[in-house]
């Protein structure tokens, strides 16, 4: 290893055999650095050894100083070139026309390493004013000294805007816009691949190098938004995995999503996106799915076949062996497994310092953080993504991802789903175990954010599915939707203004009530045991909750009720502040409860009528009478699927008459009670009667007692006295 | 010679790449490469039976959810890293255990706890008897460790290949395999 002494001062030393090629320089103070970067440019091009080194040097300076002292520096050798270039030249005044003056020539070099750095890093000076304000200084001073030639190199105009990096909303991409099918159910797995995809990239190329530096440096995501937002991605996209699955009620239903999401994943691999790649399959391979042995039975083998070799090659074991070597084989358009190169830029940082021999920057470390930077710096500036945005899916795309649920509550689903079996493991609790979510750093996506993503999901979904323009969504078409938000309320939630319809109004504020509190909530329900003075019935098998008192748990928050044996089965979103609406929706003995259906009974005959009317001035033809009995039958077995739910608006007879024959089995159920206390009050009657003559013979009994003993002392004190 | 595959896990910031990389790198610390295999692994002798160690460092991909279960699946002994200068990582490894039974699906699982940072004892916010609670709860060792000056980093690696050899897992962690 050289070192070379400068005013009897460190101030560089040289590689012996450099780590990465090109790069001989093993650290140097800030100030050598640049000096050896300007020296780099002579009248020639770069060579391919000093290129090297002022591509290292220049994406890497803002790890230990800013763009704008970087630039400042260059202003000041600039303006000290005459005092430390020597000129030999006979009367020369080094000006800008004395070609052969070392100081002119010094200048020009300045000015070229200026020029190379907003070639190659235009984005530097994009996203840095104080940095612009800089260079147009170095600019002035140029034009003073009426250098207009050096004065082009460093112009500032041709940069590009870099607004896309700037905000974090979603630049619109290409006009091409082809018609496909939001519906989850619909959706082909190649274009939900591409679209995710398509989401991947547009938080993957906003990272900025700070961000990188910052979250090396500080471990923390704390002021790094736009990491954050990935990894947001990464885990609102595994969580939506595994909810999508969980949300589906037979084992050939989730292993069917199983296999879509697999399908999902092999185009991901095709189209070389391993961070999404690794969101699906360790979302479909958490233990949440895991354990589902029931599900697992019914997945294809070509889909465990698929998802095996998708766990191989995403494997941690060798320090991610498989997919490094996969990965470095690809070319052209990839996003890397952002998790990996985190890690790897976090193990150099620690174990290398920023600073050797007292203060020397560290320029090996450098150079080799320079190597993972630049890699992915420039995937980040890949701009022919090979797939096509479609707008109205990604945005509802991404408001679906922006669930947040904790680990615990989609474990507590999947228990749920298919109980622990008493063979699989003994020794474990059957009460879910509590875990408390150990990722505390990323938090919730902000309302601000929600409030966007709504806006832009409801207007794609009335774009595609308002066909006749309304601005209404009707039931049908609601149905369809749904599929693509796991647990979505039914219909007549959203539908607010019970008009049959859901207005875009009516869908925003839904999402934005669900996102900013509901869907964060749990299936945790605080039940607690109760006694109830009328008939209810658990919400989990829709039974009467038995006995007199203590008959079943109610849960604090939510109010809904369920069997002791039940209330860990309830699959069903723990909605505070629905406390005070959620009346006991099956049991309707109280008066009340009367008064609001009789309400409701008058508000949809009067509904009704309107339609009619409205119905039969328009269609004078006499054939829509038929044509209503259809519609009419349609809403009817509608409302039968949907079962009894809290809100709803009961205006079929049929409905109607469903709730009649529930309320009279209730009546006989409490006739068969009413008797049997009688009955008991009868016993118990008889034993008070029993009772109380044994007070008799008690009290009587007591009485004489205490008597003799009066009788006794008496005696005592007269035989005394 | 025996092979061992041990995870470090933790919170961010409570120095699991120093501790990982003190170890495998000893003092010399020169050249290095974070992203070769090799790297990770290192053959140490315990109690008179050389093994090799690979081992994983999670620093950084801590917030990556879905990446954990993976690790975990992988992994045959758990080194669980609080600071004992910061009592929310100590706060945030208690549920560890819990989760590393739920993928592996079995009680008995090779682990050792370990308050990091233990040369900042001026700012400690974890006592020590608090930490050993823990383990002792968990059934494992405790060990107070300081990467800047060595302090118990080798002897952690030793206890948990101790502790993999009292309590060996069986190759391809439990039921919770998904074939």
């Amino acid at each position: 290893m050289q070192v070379v002494a400068h005013r009897g001062v460190l101030c560089v030393m040289e590689e012996e055999k450099s780590v990465v090629v090109g790069v001989c320089i093993r650290a140097a103070t800030p100030d050598r650095l640049i000096q050896i970067c300007v020296e780099n440019f002579g009248p020639d091009e770069l060579d391919e050894q000093s290129e090297e080194y002022c591509r290292v040097f220049f994406l890497m300076h803002q790890w230990f100083m800013k763009s704008e002292e970087l630039a400042q520096a260059f202003i000041d050798f600039y303006q000290g070139c005459d005092e430390t270039i020597t000129c030999d030249l006979p009367d020369c005044q080094h000006l800008p026309i004395n070609d052969d003056c070392p100081v002119q020539q010094y200048k020009v070099k300045i000015c070229r390493a200026v020029r190379y750095w907003i070639q190659q890093n235009p984005v530097h000076f994009a996203m840095d004013s104080p940095l612009r304000k800089a260079t147009d200084r170095l600019g002035q001073l140029l034009l003073a000294e009426g250098n207009t030639k050096l004065k082009q190199l460093v112009d500032l105009s041709q940069v590009p805007s870099y607004d896309w990096m700037r905000n974090m909303s979603v630049r619109n991409p290409s006009n091409h816009n082809r018609k496909v099918s939001l519906v989850f159910n619909h959706l082909e797995p190649e274009e939900l691949a591409d679209q995710l995809t398509y989401l991947e990239y547009k938080a993957f190329r906003r990272i900025h190098f700070s961000d990188y530096k910052n979250y090396a440096v500080t471990a923390s995501l704390k002021e790094n938004p736009k990491l954050e937002r990935s990894i947001g991605l990464f885990n609102g996209l595994s969580q939506w995995v595994q909810c999508m699955i969980l949300s589906k009620t037979t084992p050939q239903q989730r292993a069917d999503v199983i296999t879509k999401f697999s399908n999902v994943s092999k185009r991901l691999r095709v189209l070389q996106n391993f961070n999404t790649l690794m969101a699906i399959v360790g979302g479909l391979t958490h233990s949440a799915l895991a354990r589902l042995s029931k599900t697992n039975a019914c997945l294809p083998s070509e889909t465990q076949k698929t998802l095996m070799e998708f766990t191989e090659l995403l494997s941690s074991n060798n320090n991610f062996s498989n997919y490094r070597k996969v990965y470095h084989q690809c070319v052209d358009f990839k996003i890397p497994i952002l998790g990996v190169h985190l890690k790897d830029l976090i193990s150099l940082h620690t174990a290398l310092p920023d600073r050797v021999e007292g203060n020397l920057i560290n320029f090996r470390k450098m150079a080799q953080l320079s190597l993972m930077l630049q890699e992915l710096t420039r995937l980040q500036r890949v701009d022919n993504i090979p797939v096509d945005a479609n707008m109205d899916l990604v945005n509802t795309l991404r408001l679906s991802l922006d669930l947040n649920y904790t680990e615990d509550e989609i474990y507590e689903l999947s228990l749920a789903r298919e109980p622990r079996g008493s063979v699989s493991s003994p020794t474990t609790p059957t009460k879910p175990v509590m875990f408390a979510d150990w990722i505390s750093g990323v938090s919730p996506p902000d309302p601000n954010t929600i409030n966007k993503h709504v806006h832009d999901m409801v207007e794609a979904v009335f774009k595609n599915y308002d066909h006749d323009k309304d601005r209404f969504i009707s039931h049908a078409e609601f149905e369809a939707i749904a599929g693509n938000f796991p647990f979505i309320d039914s219909f007549y939630v959203l539908d607010a203004d019970k008009d049959g319809m859901i207005s875009k109004d009516e869908m925003k504020t839904y999402f934005i009530r669900a996102n900013c509190h509901a869907l964060r909530n749990s299936f945790k329900h605080a039940f607690h045991e109760t006694t109830y003075f009328k008939p209810t019935f658990c919400i989990h098998c829709t039974g009467l909750l038995w006995g007199i008192i203590k008959q079943g748990w109610k849960c604090k928050e939510c109010s809904i009720n369920a069997h002791k044996h039940c209330k860990d089965l309830v699959v069903m979103e723990c909605r505070k502040g629905m406390a005070a609406k959620r009346t006991d929706s099956i049991s309707n003995g109280s008066v009340s409860n009367d008064l609001t259906y009789s309400a409701k009974r008058k508000i949809s005959q009067r509904h009704k009528q309107a339609q009619l009317l409205a119905q039969s001035s328009e269609n004078k033809a006499g054939s829509n009478t038929g044509m209503q009995n259809n519609q009419n039958n349609q809403k009817d077995q509608v409302f039968q699927d949907d079962g009894p739910r809290e809100g709803e608006f009961y205006e079929e007879q049929h409905l109607l008459y469903d709730r009649w024959l529930k309320s009279e089995e209730a009546r006989e159920q409490l006739i068969a009670e009413n008797s049997q206390l009688r009955a008991r009050l009868e016993v118990a009657n008889d034993q008070i009667l029993i009772l109380k003559s044994h007070i008799g013979v008690i009290r009587q009994n007591t009485i004489a007692f205490i008597l003799e003993q009066m009788d006794a002392l008496h005696m005592q004190r007269d035989s005394e006295v | 010679m025996k092979e061992y595959k041990v995870v470090v896990l933790g919170s961010g910031g409570v120095g699991k790449s120093a501790l990982t990389v003190k170890f495998v790198s000893g003092t010399f610390m020169e050249k290095y490469d974070p992203t070769i295999e090799d790297f990770y692994r290192k053959e140490i002798e315990v109690d008179s039976a050389p093994s090799v160690l690979e081992i994983l460092d999670t620093a950084g991909t801590e917030q990556f959810a879905s990446m954990r279960d993976l690790y975990i699946k992988n992994g045959q002994g758990f080194v669980i890293v609080f600071s004992i200068t910061s009592l929310q990582t100590f706060q945030d490894i208690k549920t560890m255990r819990e989760q590393i039974i739920r993928v592996k699906g079995i009680e008995k699982i090779p682990m050792i706890l370990v308050g990091n940072k233990a040369d900042l004892d001026q700012q400690r916010e974890v006592p020590s008897s608090e930490g050993s609670a823990l383990a002792q709860f968990w059934g494992c060792p405790f060990l107070e460790t300081s990467a800047k000056s060595t302090q118990n980093v080798n002897e952690v690696f030793i206890e948990i290949v101790r502790e993999m050899n009292t309590s060996p897992m069986k190759e391809k962690g439990g039921c919770c395999q998904i074939l």
